[in-house]
């Protein structure tokens, strides 16, 4: 299955990528999600509640960066 | 260019229950705000609400840390956190807000070690020169010396740390956790004065505590009701043992290396008893002892800046694909590219 988030613009999507992508799943076994840079992420999993705890969770940290990024400005161009 | 001297670091600390951020320059601490997320007395802090207590205020901190430090984000030079080790929910929390940042700020990322951060901030606030380390919160327990671009651990906890034993022992007689269940053992330790006996459990260079821990989790109950000794007396019981124990892997570690100094550093290293302890072992010896108040000791975001400071200046940098958290981060993993 796959999720689509939408953003500003793609500097934003990269920066959200790029902030959320580095960590490892907790769970060794049964997930894994792939992010790409046209802001969409790609889930697999064996199970459906390890699905639904990686979503939220990444979800929650999506909303975490989106906040980040309104409290703190614009990305600054180099 | 860059005057690695005026750099601005600021650093984000959230491993345990802390939730600090902290900005320094040139070696001066600019702000420092925190937070502690404070369970209910006979409970721990778990992984994901203590995650989400970080969450919750890690921003307004943020924003706290730039207003107190009278700075604005482009007055930052570089963005360190803690890459570990830790609880894995708050460190990612943390981590993404760094990551965030610093790609919004366009500034330098530094992935620092929170046993680092507390050695150096020790070093920061004491000017110890070249001291003997005894590291001991809630989360670790290390005796640790530098030599060769790294910080060797010399001795310590083969099971849980000192701190872990003292707050889940404040569990079983059911201590406030406010403001941490170790200061309040503490207060009431004053008030005891009949020793019981617990088990000595110090390894050679190492130390255990669950033994202790299970100890009084079976015994303390009985102890109490039969009136044999009261909550004060156990507490004041359990920190004349446990200190002790530091104290001996201390002097063992100094002994070894020859050191005259010693640095504690970490959340129990507050405690005064602890403190009173090793100073008079430091005194036999000729020896100094030197030690940081709350504020540096306990878990900050200010430490976590200034091992990040130290690391940049020495050239070190964490690219975003490397900077992925972990909760087992070895203080000697870490080459100590800031010393000779």
């Amino acid at each position: 299955s796959s999720l689509d988030v939408p953003f500003p613009s793609s500097r934003e999507a990269n920066i959200a990528l790029r902030s959320l992508s580095p960590d490892r799943e907790p769970r060794k076994g049964g997930i894994s999600k792939e992010l790409t840079v046209s802001g969409s992420t790609r889930w697999s999993a064996d199970e459906a509640r390890i699905l639904r705890v990686s979503v939220d969770s990444f979800l929650d940290h999506l909303l975490l960066v989106l906040e980040t990024m309104e409290m703190f400005g614009s990305p600054v161009s180099q | 260019m860059t005057n690695a001297a005026m750099t601005i670091v600021i650093g984000f600390e959230g491993s345990a229950n802390k939730i600090g951020v902290g900005i320094i320059r040139n070696g001066e601490v600019l702000s420092n705000p925190r937070r502690t997320y404070i369970t209910p007395p006979g409970q721990g802090f778990m992984p994901s609400d203590t995650a989400r207590h970080h969450r919750a205020v890690i921003l307004s901190i943020l924003k706290e840390a730039l207003e107190q430090a009278g700075l604005k984000p482009a007055d930052i030079d570089c963005v360190a956190y803690t890459k570990g080790p830790g609880m894995g929910a708050p460190l990612v929390t943390v981590a993404i807000v760094a990551r965030t940042v610093a790609q919004l700020w366009g500034k330098p990322l530094l992935g620092v070690n929170h046993c680092i951060g507390h050695i150096e901030m020790g070093r920061l606030i004491t000017k110890a020169n070249n001291p003997t380390v005894l590291y001991v919160s809630g989360g670790n327990t290390q005796v640790i010396a530098y030599s060769e671009r790294r910080y060797r651990i010399f001795g310590e906890t083969i099971d849980i740390a000192v701190g872990n034993c003292l707050d889940r022992f404040a569990r079983v007689i059911k201590i406030s956790n406010d403001p941490s269940p170790g200061y309040n053992i503490e207060q009431m330790a004053k008030k005891g004065s009949h020793y019981v006996e617990l088990p000595y459990t110090v390894k050679g260079m190492d130390v255990s505590f669950s033994g202790i821990l299970s100890y009084l989790e079976d015994a303390a109950d009985k102890l109490l009701s039969s009136g044999q000794c009261t909550a004060e007396d156990l507490c004041f019981s359990l920190q004349e043992t446990v200190f002790s124990m530091l104290v001996e892997i201390t002097e063992r570690a100094m002994a070894h290396c020859g050191s005259q100094e010693v640095l504690i550093v970490g959340g129990v290293g507050c405690n005064l008893r602890l403190q009173e302890m090793m100073g008079v072992m430091c005194k036999e010896r000729g020896a100094k002892l030197f030690a940081t108040d709350e504020r540096f000791c306990i878990d900050n975001g200010a430490m976590i800046a200034q091992a990040g400071w130290e690391m940049f200046r020495s050239g070190q940098v964490t690219a975003l694909e490397d900077s992925w958290i972990t909760q087992r981060y070895r203080t000697d993993e870490v080459e100590v590219t800031w010393r000779d």
